[in-house]
């Protein structure tokens, strides 16, 4: 008798062939463009930023995981790909210690303490973010001039994102009269004020079109996303082109093509269906515009992804897909 | 039947002892709430106006200063301040709807010619360590000395001429236009609010 | 000696708030500040050691069919008092807390030991329990809103923690700062107390 065994498993039975790593990588890979840019527009600060928050974040999570006594998984990148995640969200002109324990906060209060990677409910470098940005306003919303020059200076020109020069304005004057948004080029490039890695459109969207390719990311949530906020910015903008900007503006400038297709898109915190993710898509946009157009905040694409965050088990639930054979059944 | 007797004994003989120790409590306390209350009062006055020697709680004018959303009229205390039956200046409170956590209390201080002697914020719902800045004396120190003629009464992120709090630019906002709006109204009613022949 | 075990259970083996997690809203509402969390718990302290030391004596007088209601007459009426008193002669703590110390009224923490403790025990095992529930509430409330105090103000009792240079962590004097110190203590407790997840 030779003592191999039976095993027996359920469908399916051939390996894909990915891996935690290898998705993790890739969308390191996809951010490279939005790296590249945020040093090209910024400055080496902008790289410095996020050298410090990827190795924050790596050197976090070994201690974390090692202290709780589970197995150390840095190397399967996820704590990076949320350094990275975390970098390009922060203004440029950033503190170090304030990367430092954005880092920290993102892979311990983000994820680890949920159980690690896969059973957060919330997207962590977002988390973090929003702790960040509640704790230390100042620091999070000095935002710098992009110089297109690669320099090295000190001195950082501050400015405002186009977003919060539309707040002021409006509150100052009452009316959106005179101003305006400039020439497209600038937000499509990312020569505007805004996060390290949220401002070039073109360098975003050269990344999200390899997720696409290689099947990582769908189009659902991002098309929903940003399709929400483009027609809910345009009804508003149609009853009255006064009070608020264009769809255009909207959809080009803030955290909205970079929260849509690289944090609303995360394959943990978001619903697993394909219906389920065009009503996430379809949440996140309305929330943005709800928070853009009526909210104390200027920007409101962090706020929007963690709220449906919130509701994506609900969602889940809701859109379960019925079992072929059988009639729908509600979900009780 | 004795049994239900029994628990509406116990249960109101227990409210009628609790009642009357509560009476007499409030009895007590009466006097010392009533004496902490005008105390805070008159620290309020005591900072925003120049020193004065009469009880400026017992030398005030109300006033229907406005009407408030429900469209009922709002009545507003003024103190008058006095150094040797010479009047100094004149303390009054302005609330702020329009604070970032709720109403914002604010009691100004001003010279009988509406120049600011000084404020006091009294009380406030806003963020701890963000918006609660206004309470700290370099804010309200922003408003020192100054009057309609002479400033525009905005904070420099619109344009005025105060300084707002860095990342409070809401609370700064609320707190420079009930002052402002505070001060319009001492304008336009000096004479009922300084009174005849002082 | 079954005093002594009464008084010491609330501090740690019985921890009202790390280890039976009962009267989490004035946890985790008032823990700003180290001072308000001492005011908190001292103020609940005395309500819970009277309402013991009187459902204790009325224990075989009143009927278990309106024991809760009578509870709550005897417990209302001393959280009353406390309001009462700390409005007469703590005004400036009394405003601090504001609305928080009506609520004592509602503080699982009271009810819990009259109904599981006092209404069972003899006067000095419930006087016991009372000061020693009453002082483990006070050092969790303090231990919190020291945590919170420091981090996110950076000040303890109001003096400077750190040096001039520290940016205050905001997140911790607000609300989800409440929650995230209250789950690292817990988790900290969990594993001091050697509880391992079942």
């Amino acid at each position: 008798m030779d003592d191999r065994q039976f095993i027996l498993s359920s469908s399916p039975h051939i390996h894909s062939g990915e891996s935690t790593p290898r998705i993790m990588y890739s969308v390191g890979v996809a951010l490279v463009p939005a790296m590249f840019m945020g040093v090209y527009l910024f400055g080496f600060r902008a790289l410095w930023v996020m050298l410090l928050s990827v190795v924050a974040g790596m050197a976090t999570e070994a201690g974390a995981q090692r202290m709780m006594g589970r197995k150390v998984t840095v190397s399967d990148g996820s704590a990076m790909v949320t350094g990275i995640l975390l970098a390009l969200n922060l203004p440029p002109p950033v503190p170090w210690w304030l990367v430092v324990v954005g880092s920290a906060i993102a892979i311990v209060i983000g994820k680890q303490i949920y159980g690690g990677l896969g059973y957060n409910p919330f997207n962590p470098a977002l988390v973090a973010r929003v702790i960040l940005l509640i704790s230390f306003p100042v620091q999070m919303t000095t935002w710098a001039k992009p110089s297109a020059a690669l320099s090295r200076t000190v001195d950082v020109v501050t400015t405002a994102t186009p977003l919060g020069a539309m707040k002021t304005h409006l509150l100052v004057k009452g009316t959106l009269e005179g101003f305006t948004m400039g020439e497209l080029w600038n937000p499509f490039i990312g020569n505007i004020g805004g996060c390290i890695g949220e401002t070039s459109v073109i360098a975003l969207l050269i990344g999200a079109g390899f997720l696409l390719y290689r099947g990582y990311i769908s189009w659902h949530i991002p098309l929903t996303f940003i399709g929400t906020v483009f027609i809910f910015s345009g009804i508003f903008w149609l009853i009255n082109p006064n009070q608020h900007m264009n769809p255009v503006f909207h959809i080009l400038t803030g955290g909205l093509m970079l929260g849509a297709f690289y944090m609303a898109t995360d394959m943990v915190t978001s619903p697993v269906t394909y219906r389920g993710m065009m009503v996430f898509g379809a949440g996140c946009g309305a929330i943005t515009v709800i928070i853009r157009l009526f909210g104390g905040y200027p920007e409101g694409v962090s706020y929007s992804i963690l709220l449906m965050n919130a509701a994506t088990p609900l969602i889940d639930r809701y859109m379960r897909p019925k079992t072929f054979g059988w009639r729908a059944v509600s979900p009780r | 039947m004795k049994d239900s007797l029994r628990l509406i004994v116990v249960l109101t003989s227990l409210c009628i002892v609790s009642a009357i120790a509560l009476a007499k409590v409030y009895d007590l306390t009466k006097g010392p709430i009533a004496h902490q209350k005008r105390l805070e009062v008159l620290r309020a006055i005591k900072t925003v106006l120049p020193p004065y020697d009469n009880e400026p709680d017992r030398d005030m004018v109300t006033l229907p200063i406005g009407k408030d959303k429900k469209g009922e009229e709002v009545q507003g205390v003024f103190y008058r301040g006095r150094k040797s039956d010479r009047l100094i200046g004149l303390a009054f409170k302005v609330t702020s709807p329009e604070g970032y956590g709720g109403d914002i209390e604010v009691m100004v201080g001003v010279l009988p010619n509406g120049t600011v002697y000084g404020v006091e914020v009294l009380s406030h719902l806003e963020t701890p360590g963000l918006g609660a800045k206004i309470r700290e004396a370099k804010f309200k120190d922003r408003f020192k000395n100054r009057n309609l003629s002479s400033t525009k009464w905005a904070v420099k992120k619109d344009a005025g001429d105060i300084d707002g709090i860095t990342g409070a630019t809401i609370s700064s906002r609320a707190v420079t236009k009930a002052i402002k709006e505070g001060l319009e109204f001492y304008r336009d009613h000096k004479a009922r609010i300084v009174g005849s022949g002082q | 000696m079954t005093i002594v075990r009464e008084f010491t259970k609330g501090f740690w083996r019985e921890n009202p708030i790390f280890r039976l997690v009962l009267g989490m809203c004035p946890t985790l509402a008032v823990t700003t500040a180290a001072i308000n969390g001492i005011a908190m718990g001292l103020a609940t302290t005395f309500v819970l050691i009277c309402s013991n030391v009187v459902i204790s004596l009325l224990r075989n007088l009143i009927p278990p069919r309106v024991r809760i209601p009578s509870f709550i007459v005897v417990i209302a009426s001393f959280v009353t008092i406390v309001d009462l008193v700390m409005a007469g002669f703590f005004f400036q703590l009394h405003k601090t807390l504001g609305l928080f110390i009506p609520l004592i009224v509602v503080n699982c923490i009271i009810l819990g030991r009259a109904e599981a403790f006092a209404s069972k025990h003899p006067l000095v095992d419930s006087v016991a329990d009372g000061f020693g529930m009453g002082f483990g509430f006070t050092l969790s409330l303090l231990v919190l809103g020291s945590i919170r105090e420091v981090l996110g103000n950076g000040t303890l009792f109001n003096m400077p923690a750190f040096g001039p240079g520290y940016f205050p962590f905001l997140v911790m004097v607000l609300p989800p700062g409440a929650f995230i110190t209250l789950g690292f203590l817990l988790a900290l407790m969990n594993r001091l107390g050697g509880h391992r997840p079942s």
